[in-house]
């Protein structure tokens, strides 16, 4: 195990609601997860970021028992994910990464056919259904059928069906992806909620912006395994540094802007059509380019985010 | 992982109550054609071949008395069939109504069982819509189509077969990928059985192998049992419900392990 790992599972205190260690999944021969350690705490909502195929479905799905891990450990709710899968299932709420309500029952049916399976008794599952709809804002459409719903709505109805049984953990796997804005911004408000309310969350996501707004730690998975872990503010400080300077110019300028940026700046990156400067003194950095005469058509400057974390660890190559 | 899995009544309870609230809003439109198809068949056979069938019949029935009970047990397997391949694979792939169910205490094994009962429970609900037509239409004819108060047994024991059937669909479903696939099994099984299992003509008089083949498939059995309450049966019906109950009971947890593997990674 390396030693992020151990750091990273410190000591197993009494506030983890969700501990894994060194759980790996390997489906015939391919490793999709490749040996993973983390600890979720209690009412914090915890983040899995990482380009597609890193291994968060994988492991969100090991949560839920849709997946059964290959080697090594995951305790969910204190409970053993091998042998307590009915227990595990009945604490915890999911919002899978694909839609699949069920179209044969309009919205409110979904809500109390759903409380159903959890046993719930009939009149507490009509409330709660009232309640939940309120709640992500769908009472209008109580009765409305689900494929005359918009994608947003969906994702809402599925959040809202993840709750019906009042679960400890709520596990949403990319849970807006695909979302317009106005959507993303009232699922997120949505969320926030839950965490206020004392829940815990887990949460897969490859938007960054969402990460930062909602996570109070994450781990950026990369083939199948954790390659950096803390909260937004501490990643940032970790790997990059806090401000950055983007120039764009003519490809021929910006190859001689390189070494002048580079000697005074602690990490550049090159995209397409920019030059990004990673510093903590961007004035100094701007007058050794002014200096320089070189022509800049346009120049940005802005806070380094998450983003720029995680393409720095991650690299800026396409990855499926 | 290798330990086998063996469902939970009130899992199976829930997944089979969700398929009656969906039923009950749909009841009229998903029953008309299970019903109307097996009327088909005794116009056209029961009616129009069998007037050419000479006077006395088949066993001292006359021909629409000989096939209408056979009828009962087909439509069962029919009605089982379908809601164990092309419903269970549309819920399985395309609508992932059983990925969302597994994320609750219900478990995969759970859904496999439900299932099975509510296919049962479907060909027991036709069963029983198209055994009171038969009655009437029996009265309709001055010749009798159900003829025993052991008829009132049938229903119950089309729950059996259509268990029996749905187990044998959902083999077939828990090993396939593409949905094109189950032209095989209706041309290759239900067909075949609906044709040689003793519904349109007695298989017992063919020379060996044939009633012997006919000894190893379910139909046959379903139709003998079928036939004999609608009649009055002799002791001898219970070796049919004998072979029809082990049949299930025997290959009942297998489609739940292959479905397991497939709805858990």
């Amino acid at each position: 195990m390396s030693t992020e790992a151990k750091e990273l599972i410190g000591t197993q205190s009494k506030t983890s609601t969700l501990v894994a260690r060194n759980l790996k999944k390997s489906y015939d021969g391919f490793e999709a997860v490749r040996g993973v350690a983390f600890e979720v705490h209690r009412g914090e909502c915890f983040g899995f970021l990482g380009p597609n195929g890193a291994g968060k479905t994988t492991t969100m799905k090991m949560i839920y028992g849709a997946v059964i891990p290959t080697a090594g450990e995951l305790e969910v709710a204190g409970l053993d994910v091998r042998r307590c899968e009915r227990d595990i299932k009945r604490r915890i709420g999911v919002v899978p990464q694909e839609n699949n309500l069920d179209d044969d029952l309009k919205v409110k049916e979904n809500l109390l056919v759903y409380g159903r399976y959890y046993d719930l008794p009939r009149k507490l599952a009509l409330q709660r259904a009232e309640e939940l709809l309120d709640f992500v804002q769908l009472t209008e459409k109580a009765d409305s059928k689900v494929e005359q719903l918009s994608g947003g709505m969906k994702r809402r109805l599925l959040i809202a069906r993840a709750l019906i049984n009042d679960p400890e953990i709520v596990v949403l796997d990319e849970p807006t992806t695909g979302l317009d804005p106005q959507a993303r911004h009232l699922v997120w408000d949505r969320l926030r909620a839950l965490t206020s309310e004392g829940k815990t969350l887990v949460l897969t996501t490859h938007y960054m912006e969402e990460a930062a707004r909602l996570c109070d730690r994450l781990v950026i998975m990369e083939g199948g395994l954790i390659i950096a872990h803390g909260s937004p503010k501490e990643l940032v400080e970790k790997y990059v540094s806090p401000q950055v300077l983007e120039f764009r110019a003519r490809p021929e300028d910006l190859e001689r802007l390189r070494p002048v940026v580079e000697a005074v700046s602690d990490h550049v990156e090159r995209t397409g059509e920019a030059l990004l400067a990673f510093t903590s003194d961007a004035d100094a950095l701007m007058e050794e380019v002014r200096e320089s005469g070189i022509e800049v058509e346009n120049t940005v400057y802005r806070q380094a985010g998450l983003e720029d974390v995680f393409l720095r660890l991650t690299g800026r190559r396409l990855i499926e | 992982m290798g330990a086998i899995r063996v469902p939970s009544p009130r899992g199976a309870f829930r997944v089979w109550q969700r398929n009656v609230t969906i039923f009950r809003k749909y009841w009229k439109s998903i029953m008309f054609p299970n019903f109307v198809e097996p009327l088909l068949y005794l116009a056209a056979l029961g009616l129009g071949l069998g007037a050419f069938i000479q006077q006395g019949g088949i066993n001292g029935q006359s021909y629409i008395q000989y096939i209408a009970p056979g009828l009962l047990a087909s439509n069962a397997m029919f009605a089982a069939s379908f809601e164990s391949t092309f419903n269970t694979f549309v819920k399985l792939k395309i609508d992932r109504i059983y990925d969302a169910i597994i994320t609750t205490p219900i478990n995969a094994e759970d859904v496999v069982a439900g299932e099975y009962l509510w296919a049962g429970t479907r060909s027991a609900l036709y069963g029983t819509a198209f055994l009171a037509v038969l009655t009437v239409l029996g009265l309709g004819f001055g010749e009798p189509l159900v003829s025993s108060w052991w008829a009132l047994l049938i229903p119950p024991m089309l729950l059996v077969i259509g268990v029996m059937f749905s187990v044998l669909g959902t083999l077939f479903t828990s090993l396939i990928e593409r949905i094109d696939l189950y032209a095989y099994y209706f041309t290759l099984v239900v067909t075949p059985l609906f044709l040689f299992s003793g519904i349109f003509f007695p298989v017992e008089e063919f020379p060996a192998p044939v009633p012997q083949i006919a000894w190893f498939t379910p139909l046959y059995h379903a139709v003998n049992v079928c036939r004999a309450l609608a009649t009055g049966p002799s002791p001898e019906v219970l070796w049919d419900v004998a072979w029809i109950v082990v049949f299930t009971g025997a290959l009942a947890l297998l489609p739940v392990q292959i479905m397991r593997r497939r709805l858990i990674g």
